[in-house]
């Protein structure tokens, strides 16, 4: 409804585009809190966003259950997988878990294209279009606020001293498993959501789409904006996601710049766009006619 | 399964797994010196398979000679790969090496897909289709020639690290990154030597991986690099008789999978193996333990 | 430090400017219908670059041909280029930029996913969707603006499997099907009931993967049966190299499959082994014994591209554009919501591919299949096979 109503503003190619935009963010914030806040490196994430989308299309078109209900469960059914990934983080640290999570993601892809329910390769079509681009921002918005406030509480300051030191976290009574494992599954559902969103978005869904090249592409949009900022991991979304429209102009050669991009931005800004930097900070100086102190690269 | 059967499957898992292991120990060797998750490895393995395949399309050589050309080519390859993508990154967040990483190997994926096309191209017949027998089992030519050649380089490399002043430098900077190059150890040559040597044993893999399945594309390091990351996690990441012993382990429970009816859960095989390592043995089969430190 | 800011800086003012340049390209909605705007919707870059780019071959050289012949309703035809680099996500934006860009009709992609992703959109957008390529199951049931223009499976698979029941005698088979293709899981489908009903047993079912290179456990599990030949549904870089194992471990069966196979890498990744392999397909570039529209297709393919022949992707882009050319000519509009009325009495007409027909289910009927055969390295006809 508010959707035709915008289509006569905006033209319905930037409207594809923007929504797309939108999933991704919501899908990144969810990574954000696993690496960027709790410090547990995924290299798995498009996994959940998959458990998500198939478990919302299957809600939807076989179950009858409502749209928003259906969100919900792949939510639900994502954290479940979260918390299952989230328990070997007790053994597994850095860049080991990592690797664990790679291979947890390639397994959910390789179980999607095997399964009868999935649709296996040819895919899953079909899928009701729900989603569009008012509820997706609404959706961005509100996990905007909850991940935001989440940070700022009693919880999210234990998620960064987690990250931060874990051994001195532990000594202060932070029971560290618990932390690590909640912050995959809060971070899984969101992932989930944005599944569902996108599974009701393009109607279509194929298990190529979940693999490992989607996990690195959303680890990419959080480590780019800045790893542990909110701001940055948005901002950092928002460049890349649009990157490959906006490259068009390059032709065959677009994704060949965009992977110039990549190393461009990560030598230039190591810690990313918005890494290190307090906005809030640098907001308040702007204001003040000051100049903003950037920590040295 | 007749034991026969098991054995001819034991012999093909072997020479798929010594391909593996050849890319895996250019993972290994970068791990262990800079903790890098080199990504952009699974890209130099395909190029050095496009190198050898224009050596034998172009100037007519032969197999040795188009293995030599990919692992000549391979080496500055990687060596500008480490100098422009990740020499700028020593200092900087431990993610920031791994997305620069992604971007160069997303680059040349690119690249090549641009110059040669997605489409498989085959490897013209350099090596003749003899079989030998060797009682009930069945071993063709290139399978030898897969084995020894893999053989002959991994034991080069041993003899390298173990025996030169280069490879003592490797070890030490492994072992402590500041403290060799307190010690006078360049650092910056020996990681350039690192990568380069990985990078020519990847080039080799890519040539004998060409020739035994007879195709070379753009993607084909995409999975096998992903593959011969997971061998080389399973050995012991850091450990370069690991990453031998990964990549073979891999290679004969993958056919293995395959023949006992999991043909379609293949790359899940890999990757279900990956994930039981590390949760029984997280520092892999031959890794040392790391200390938690306080 | 300096110095390094001032690079940043430059990349991100680089950045904008790419930014401003696209916004531009995008941004052009409502031109004066002066030309007659058709989407292609395919790969040029990707894993799918080749489907794409020889569909784009086909489409050009028709636009050619109708433009020099005066053009649609007085106005020249003009493709819209658009890449979605073989993703999905990527290919729904496309989709959509076409239509934007006031395609009346978007030229599919040969990919079965990617037309079921497209479809919605056109079908909502009232734009008229024509894969060239499409043959898995469930494509035109989106809505009425939704068409293609390959020979189905359904339709060549009992027509070839009763060919080789009656004619090559086979009784036993094995059926190797490309577990991730999902162009390879339906035509097995369908090639188990053709061969029930033909009464060829099938003793050994095996599974591969699209992007594997190692045949041998599957082979050597093959090995152990007696049969006629292999049923083999996957495509033709697979085919090639399961061909090679299959030889190399002594087996003397030759293989049959789909036009997923028709491509001179079979040969090139199989060599020799490939030799007697069986193609059906509802293309043959066969200079010999072209006649008519084909023969001058295949013609000025060549002259266009240094002598080599077209394949099949390039034949059906060429035949979609003048299907919609057909039809708009028919119903005197090119308003979608007119000529694919136009489209749906499609009867008879004589593409260079041969005939199409629109059935009652808006579904391509094709004559004739073409069941071609391995000889020295070249595609030559075995069989012509008419579908009633």
């Amino acid at each position: 409804m508010l959707e035709e109503a915008l289509r006569h503003f905006i033209n319905p190619y930037y409207i594809q585009v923007l929504t797309l935009l939108g999933i991704y963010i919501v899908a990144a914030i969810g990574l954000h809190l696993i690496t960027g806040v709790t410090g547990q490196l995924s290299f798995g994430h498009a996994a959940f966003l998959g458990i998500g989308a198939y478990t919302a299309a299957i809600c939807t078109m076989q179950l009858g259950v409502p749209y928003l209900l259906a969100l919900l469960a792949a939510g639900v059914m994502a954290a479940l997988a979260g918390v299952l990934v989230g328990f070997p983080s007790l053994r597994l640290t850095g860049d080991y878990l990592g690797i664990a999570t790679l291979g947890f993601g390639e397994i959910v892809r390789v179980i999607f294209t095997n399964l009868e329910i999935t649709g296996g390769a040819r895919g899953l079509a079909g899928i009701p279009r729900k989603t569009d681009i008012v509820i997706v921002y609404l959706a961005v918005v509100l996990t905007i606020w909850a991940v935001y406030r989440l940070q700022k509480s009693r919880y999210g300051r234990a998620l960064a001293a987690v990250r931060e030191d874990e051994i001195a976290a532990e000594c202060m009574g932070v029971n560290s498993l618990w932390y690590k494992v909640s912050a995959f599954a809060i971070g899984s559902f969101i992932a989930g959501v944005a599944g569902g969103l996108y599974a009701h978005f393009l109607q279509y869904l194929n298990p190529v789409d979940f693999g490992f090249a989607r996990s690195f592409e959303i680890l990419t949009f959080v480590v780019l904006g800045g790893l542990g900022s909110l701001p940055g991991v948005i901002l950092g979304t928002t460049v890349l996601g649009l990157a490959p429209e906006i490259l068009r102009f390059g032709a065959v050669y677009r994704m060949m710049l965009y992977g110039v991009l990549m190393v461009l931005v990560m030598i230039f800004r190591p810690q990313g766009l918005l890494g290190g930097l307090n906005l809030a900070q640098v907001w308040r100086r702007i204001v003040r006619g000051g100049r903003p102190r950037v920590p040295a690269a | 399964m007749t034991w026969q059967m098991m054995l001819q499957q034991v012999i093909n898992g072997v020479t798929l797994g010594s391909t593996y292991a050849l890319i895996a120990l250019g993972y290994t060797m970068v791990y262990g010196i800079i903790q890098l998750i080199n990504f952009a490895h699974g890209e130099v393995y395909m190029i050095g398979a496009f190198v050898g395949l224009t050596a034998v399309l172009v100037f007519k050589a032969n197999i040795f000679v188009a293995l030599l050309a990919a692992m000549v080519v391979c080496i500055p390859l990687a060596v500008s790969i480490e100098r422009v993508a990740y020499r700028p990154l020593r200092r900087a967040p431990r993610l920031a090496p791994i997305i620069s990483a992604i971007g160069v190997s997303i680059f040349l994926q690119t690249l090549m897909l641009i110059i040669k096309g997605p489409q498989p191209v085959g490897f013209p017949p350099v090596v003749a289709n003899t079989l030998y027998y060797i009682g009930p089992v069945r071993i063709s030519l290139v399978q030898i020639i897969i084995l020894v050649t893999a053989s002959v380089l991994m034991l080069g490399l041993q003899l390298i690290v173990k025996r030169t002043r280069i490879g003592k430098a490797m070890r030490a900077t492994s072992e402590d990154y500041d403290t060799a190059s307190l010690m006078g150890i360049n650092v910056n040559r020996v990681i350039s030597f690192t990568f380069g040597l990985g990078a020519a044993l990847a080039g080799a893999g890519g040539v004998l991986v060409g020739i035994y399945f007879n195709s070379v594309f753009p993607l084909m390091g995409v999975m096998a690099g992903l593959k011969a990351f997971c061998a080389a996690v399973v050995g012991g990441i850091g450990s370069i008789p690991g990453a031998m012993l990964g990549g073979i382990f891999l290679g004969v429970a993958e056919v293995f999978g395959v023949a006992a009816g999991f043909d379609t859960y293949k790359d899940a095989i890999a990757f279900g193996l990956l994930i039981l390592v590390l949760l029984v043995r997280p520092t892999g089969l031959l890794g040392q333990p790391i200390q938690k430190k306080v | 430090m300096l110095h390094k800011h001032r690079l940043f800086t430059l990349v991100l003012v680089l950045l904008l400017v790419a930014a401003i340049l696209g916004g531009c390209g995008g941004g052009q909605t409502q031109s004066a219908a002066e030309t007659i705007k058709i989407g292609f919707l395919g790969a040029q870059t990707g894993g799918h670059a080749s489907y794409g780019i020889e569909t784009l071959k086909g489409m050009q050289m028709a636009v050619e041909d109708i433009n020099a012949a005066g053009g649609l309703l007085g106005k020249q035809v003009e493709i819209i280029v658009e890449d979605h680099g073989s993703k999905h996500s990527e290919a729904a934006s496309v989709t959509q930029k076409l239509i934007t860009q006031g395609a009346v009709a978007i030229i599919g992609d040969p990919t079965t996913g990617i037309t079921k992703l497209a479809a919605p959109i056109a079908q909502g957008a009232g734009v008229v969707l024509l894969s060239a390529g499409a043959v898995g199951e469930g494509v035109v049931e989106f809505g009425d603006y939704i068409y293609r223009d390959t020979l189905l499976d359904r339709v060549a698979v009992p027509v070839v499997t009763k060919y080789l029941a009656e004619e090559l005698g086979w009784k036993k088979v094995v059926v190797i099907t490309s577990k991730n293709n999902d162009y390879s899981v339906s035509q097995t489908a369908l090639f188990k009931k053709a061969l029930a009903d033909n009464g060829i047993e099938i003793v050994a079912e095996q599974s591969i993967q699209d992007g594997d290179q190692n045949f041998s456990a599957q082979v050597t599990a093959i090995s152990q049966k007696e049969f006629d030949g292999i049923v083999f549904t996957g495509y033709y870089t697979e085919g090639g190299l399961f061909m090679k194992e299959v030889r190399s471990q002594g087996l003397k069966q030759v293989l049959v499959g789909g036009d997923g196979l028709l491509s001179p890498v079979l040969w090139e990744m199989g060599g020799e082994a490939t030799e007697g392999s069986m193609v059906f397909t509802g293309f043959a570039a066969d200079p010999e014994r072209a006649t008519g529209k084909t023969l001058e297709f295949i013609k000025k393919y060549q002259e266009k591209n240094g002598g080599k022949l077209p394949d099949m992707f390039s034949a059906q882009g060429y035949d979609a554009v003048m299907l919609i050319a057909d039809a708009i000519k028919k119903a005197e509009s090119a308003d979608p919501a007119k000529f694919k009325e136009a489209l749906r009495e499609t009867k008879d007409w004589q593409g260079v591919t041969g005939t199409i027909t629109f059935g009652p289910d808006r579904e391509p009927i094709k004559s004739p299949v073409y069941l071609l055969e391995v000889k020295n390295q070249q595609f030559a006809v075995k069989a012509v096979l008419d579908v009633k």
